[in-house]
C-alpha cells in the first residue's frame, strides 16, 4: 500500500493505482474524458491534470515542491517509495488535485474542448448525464472567448443502432479503443487531421461505408461516450435521463448474467445499461441484451387469464381460471401430471413451482423449459453465451432440489409430456419457436396450462393461459452459468391482471389445499437458502447488488 | 441504416514488381502495421490514388482493420482519395516562400492552368480538365534558401519566377 497525501487527505491506496481512481475512491473528482477504467489510457484529453510534488532539483535535500509540469492523473500511478525516497519522511506521493495551477489548467483545457462544441444541450440526448456539461459547470469558464467560425462536421450513421453527432465529439477516442480492444472489430477510427478530426467508420471518398459498426457490442460505445456524440437510435429522443427511475438488475438475455440498470418510467422500460461487475461483465453488455427488452412494453402482452371455450380463447378472471384448473388437477392421478418450470423464471418462481409439484400435486415429474440453444459469440474481452436463458443453472438446481436432482429436459421431457394428461407449463420466454417434436407432444396433452407473457405458438395450444411477468416486473434471483446468484428487481407493474409467476403458482397451491404462504420474493429466497444445497448464503440481503458466488 | 455497404467490383492487387518491393520492405519492420506508409505509397504509385479496393487490400496485407488504413490515408495530404493529374504541382506557401512572392507564382500557375487550388477533400477543384495537372498549396518543402519553391511529382523547382514557371510548364506539357 502506498501512503499518499491527496490534497488535505492522507490516504492509503494500492500500489499501481492511478490518481484518478485513487481520488475517486476517496470521493474526490478528477475530471476526465479519455480515461475509462476498462480501456487503455492514451492521456489525450488532458482534462485530468494534477500537480505532483517531489524534491526540487538544486535545492537543499529535503525540500519539496510542486513538479515543474502538471501530470495527467490517469497515467500517473502511485507506488510505495523506498525509505530514503519518502517525501516529508512519510509520504510515498504528494498530489494536489485542486491547486490554483490545476484549476486554471482544467479551465483552459475545457475551453479548448468546447471550441467547436455546439450549444445544443436542449436537444441533446446526453444532457443530464453529460460529462462535458457537468465538468463545464464544475470546472469550466463561464463563457467562451472563441469568436471564430466553428467546425460543423456532419451527423453520421455508423451502424444499426448508433448515430454520431460529430459536432459534439471531443475526440477522446474511447469508442475507437473500445472497438479495438474489447470487441476487437476495429470499425472505428479518426479521419482527417488536427481540429478537423472526426470519428468515423471506413468509407469511400464519396461517403459510402465499407464496414459498419454492427458488432454485437456496438451499443457500449454509446455508454462510454462522455458527451452526446454517440447516440443510440433506440433511445433517441425517448426521454430525458432525469425523468427515469433506475433499478439495479440482471440481463435476462443469456446465461452470462450481465449486471444492468433498468431505466424505466410508469409506462414502461426505456433502456438497459450495463453496470460494473468485475467478475462477470466488467463495464459491458451485448446489444442482444441491451435492445432485447422491447417485449416487456409490448401492447400484445397477456393481460387477462384466457380459457378455451368451444375452441376459442375467452378472457376470464383469475378466480374462474384457477377454478377450472383446480377442478382438472384434482381429477387426475399424480403420475399423469407434468410440471415444467422456466429457465427464464427466477429461482423463487421455480422454488415455489417445485414445492407445488411435490407437496401439493405429489408428482415427481418436473421439467425445465428454456430458449433454444443460440450462438456463442466470443470477443477479446467479452463472451455472449449460447444458452439464451438467464437462469438455466438456478432453475435446474432448484427444480431438482427435492427430487434427487432429476429434472426432465429435452427429449425425455417431451416423451413424458406426450403421455401426460395435464401439463402445467411455465414459459415466460419471448419469441420461443416450437420444434415439431415439442409441438406434437404439447398437442397430445389433454389439458395444457400455459403461464406466459405474450401470445405465442405455445399459448395457441393451451387450454388455459395465465398471464405471467417478465424480468422487469418482479423481484427475484438468477443464477448464471458461472454460479453467480444475482438479484433482479421489480421496476414497472405488470400489465393488466398479469401476476408474478410464483404468486400464481402459490394461489393454485392454496386452492388445492397446499400450505404455502409466501408474501414476497425475499421470503422464498430464505426458504431456498435453508433447503437447497449450495444456496446457504443466497438470501436477498446477502446477495445485494454485487451478487454472491456459489461454492463450486 | 440507409447506406448500402460498398461492393468492391474490381479488387486491387500489387503487380509483380510492386509485390517484390512490398515483400522486401515488409521485412524491414518489426510489425506489419509499421509498413503502412511505404505500402500505401507503393499502392498509390500503381493506381494513381487510393480507392476503397486499395484500402481493403492494404489492410489485408498488413493485417489491420480497414479503418486503420483509412485513418492514415486521410491524415496525410500526400495520399489522394480521388484521381489527380499526371503532374501534381505543390506550391509552398510557408513564410520564407511567402516573403519571396510565392503568391505571384501561385496566381500565375492558376491562370496558366486555368484551375483553382485543390483542397484536401476536393482535389477535382485543382485538376485541369485534361487531367494533366493538379495544383495544390502545401506547407514548407524544406528549401527556404531557394524560395519560392514548388514540387512537381517529387522534383523540386527553385527560385521561381513567372518566366521560369512558363518554361517548366512548356517542358511538362510537351
Amino acid at each position: 500500500m502506498a501512503f499518499v497525501k491527496l490534497n488535505d487527505l492522507e490516504i492509503e491506496v494500492e500500489d499501481g493505482t492511478n490518481i484518478v481512481e485513487a481520488a475517486r475512491q476517496h470521493g474526490i473528482e478528477v475530471p476526465h474524458y479519455c480515461y475509462h477504467p476498462g480501456l487503455t489510457r492514451p492521456a489525450n484529453c488532458r482534462m485530468c491534470l494534477i500537480e505532483t510534488y517531489g524534491p526540487i532539483p538544486g535545492a537543499p535535500p529535503g525540500t519539496i515542491g510542486p513538479a515543474r509540469q502538471l501530470a495527467t492523473g490517469c497515467t500517473t500511478t502511485v507506488r510505495t517509495a523506498p525509505p530514503d525516497r519518502k517525501l516529508d519522511d512519510k509520504y510515498d506521493a504528494i498530489v494536489q488535485t485542486d491547486s490554483p495551477r490545476v484549476k486554471k489548467a482544467r479551465e483552459d483545457v475545457l475551453e479548448f474542448l468546447l471550441v467547436h462544441h455546439p450549444l445544443d444541450c436542449p436537444v441533446c440526448d446526453q444532457a443530464g448525464e453529460c460529462d462535458l456539461q457537468d465538468y463545464s459547470y464544475r470546472h469550466g469558464h463561464d463563457k467562451s472567448r472563441y469568436i471564430e467560425v466553428k467546425n460543423v462536421p456532419p451527423k453520421k450513421d455508423l451502424g444499426p443502432d448508433v448515430l454520431l453527432y460529430s459536432t459534439r465529439c471531443v475526440v477522446c477516442t474511447r469508442c475507437i479503443r473500445f472497438a479495438e480492444e474489447v470487441s476487437g472489430t476495429g470499425e472505428l477510427g479518426l479521419v482527417h487531421r488536427g481540429s478537423h478530426d472526426e470519428i468515423d467508420i471506413p468509407r469511400s471518398h464519396e461517403g459510402v461505408p465499407l464496414q459498419v459498426l454492427d458488432n454485437k457490442l456496438a451499443g457500449n460505445v454509446v455508454d462510454i461516450c462522455p458527451v452526446g456524440a454517440l447516440i443510440s437510435k433506440d433511445f433517441l429522443f425517448k426521454s430525458r435521463p432525469w425523468f427515469m427511475e433506475k433499478a439495479n438488475s440482471v440481463c435476462s438475455g443469456c446465461s452470462v448474467g450481465c449486471n444492468i440498470t433498468v431505466e424505466y418510467k410508469v409506462d414502461g422500460v426505456y433502456r438497459l445499461k450495463p453496470r460494473f461487475h468485475e467478475d462477470i461483465n466488467q463495464h459491458w453488455m451485448c446489444d442482444d441484451g441491451r435492445l432485447g427488452y422491447h417485449y416487456v412494453n409490448s401492447d400484445d402482452r397477456l393481460q387477462l387469464p384466457l380459457k378455451r371455450v368451444d375452441d376459442e380463447f375467452t378472457p376470464t378472471h383469475w378466480a374462474d381460471a384457477l377454478a377450472v384448473i383446480t377442478e382438472k388437477l384434482s381429477e387426475v392421478e399424480a403420475e399423469d401430471i407434468v410440471v415444467i418450470g422456466s429457465a427464464q423464471g427466477t429461482n423463487e418462481d421455480n422454488y415455489v413451482l417445485q414445492q407445488f409439484a411435490h407437496d401439493v400435486l405429489k408428482t415427481t415429474q418436473l421439467g425445465l423449459f428454456g430458449q433454444l440453444l443460440g450462438e456463442e459469440h466470443k470477443f477479446p474481452q467479452f463472451t455472449i453465451e449460447a444458452d439464451k436463458n438467464p437462469n438455466t443453472a438456478g432453475a435446474r438446481t432448484i427444480l431438482g432440489s427435492a427430487n434427487g436432482n432429476v429434472v426432465l429436459e429435452g427429449d425425455t421431457l417431451w416423451e413424458k409430456v406426450s403421455g401426460a394428461k395435464v401439463v402445467y407449463l411455465v414459459s415466460g420466454l419471448p419469441e420461443r419457436p416450437l420444434e415439431d417434436a415439442e409441438k406434437a407432444a404439447l398437442e397430445s396433452v389433454d389439458f395444457l396450462i400455459v403461464q406466459d407473457i405474450l401470445p405465442s405458438e405455445i399459448t395457441q395450444l393451451a387450454d388455459v393461459v395465465l398471464p405471467g411477468t417478465t424480468f422487469a416486473e418482479k423481484d427475484g434471483t438468477f443464477t448464471n452459468s458461472t454460479g453467480w446468484v444475482q438479484r433482479i428487481r421489480k421496476t414497472i407493474d405488470p400489465p393488466g391482471e398479469a401476476r408474478v409467476d410464483w404468486e400464481i403458482t402459490q394461489q393454485l397451491a392454496k386452492q388445492l389445499g397446499g400450505e404455502m404462504n409466501y408474501h414476497f420474493a425475499g421470503e422464498i429466497a430464505l426458504a431456498i437458502s435453508e433447503n437447497v444445497a449450495g444456496y446457504g448464503d443466497a438470501t436477498h440481503q446477502k446477495i445485494g447488488d454485487a451478487g454472491i458466488k456459489l461454492a463450486e | 441504416m440507409s447506406d448500402e455497404l460498398i461492393q468492391i467490383e474490381t479488387p486491387f492487387a500489387f503487380n509483380e514488381e510492386n509485390q517484390r518491393e512490398f515483400d522486401e520492405l515488409i521485412g524491414r519492420y518489426p510489425i506489419k502495421e509499421a509498413a503502412m506508409l511505404p505500402t500505401l505509397h507503393l499502392a498509390q504509385n500503381q493506381t494513381g490514388y487510393i480507392t476503397p479496393a486499395v484500402m481493403k487490400y492494404v489492410a489485408e496485407q498488413l493485417e489491420v482493420s480497414v479503418m486503420k488504413v483509412k485513418d492514415v490515408v486521410t491524415f496525410y495530404p500526400m495520399f489522394f482519395e480521388e484521381p489527380v493529374g499526371d503532374y501534381v504541382i505543390r506550391v509552398c506557401h510557408t513564410l520564407p516562400c511567402a516573403l519571396r512572392d510565392c503568391k505571384v507564382v501561385l496566381e500565375h500557375l492558376k491562370e496558366k492552368l486555368g484551375t483553382d487550388i485543390a483542397s484536401e477533400t476536393n482535389l477535382a477543384k485543382g485538376t485541369t480538365a485534361d487531367g494533366k495537372f493538379t495544383l495544390m498549396k502545401v506547407e514548407c518543402l524544406a528549401s527556404c534558401d531557394v524560395a519560392p519553391v514548388i514540387m512537381v511529382n517529387g522534383d523540386l523547382h527553385k527560385n521561381l519566377t513567372p518566366e521560369k514557371v512558363d518554361e517548366l510548364l512548356a517542358k511538362l506539357a510537351s
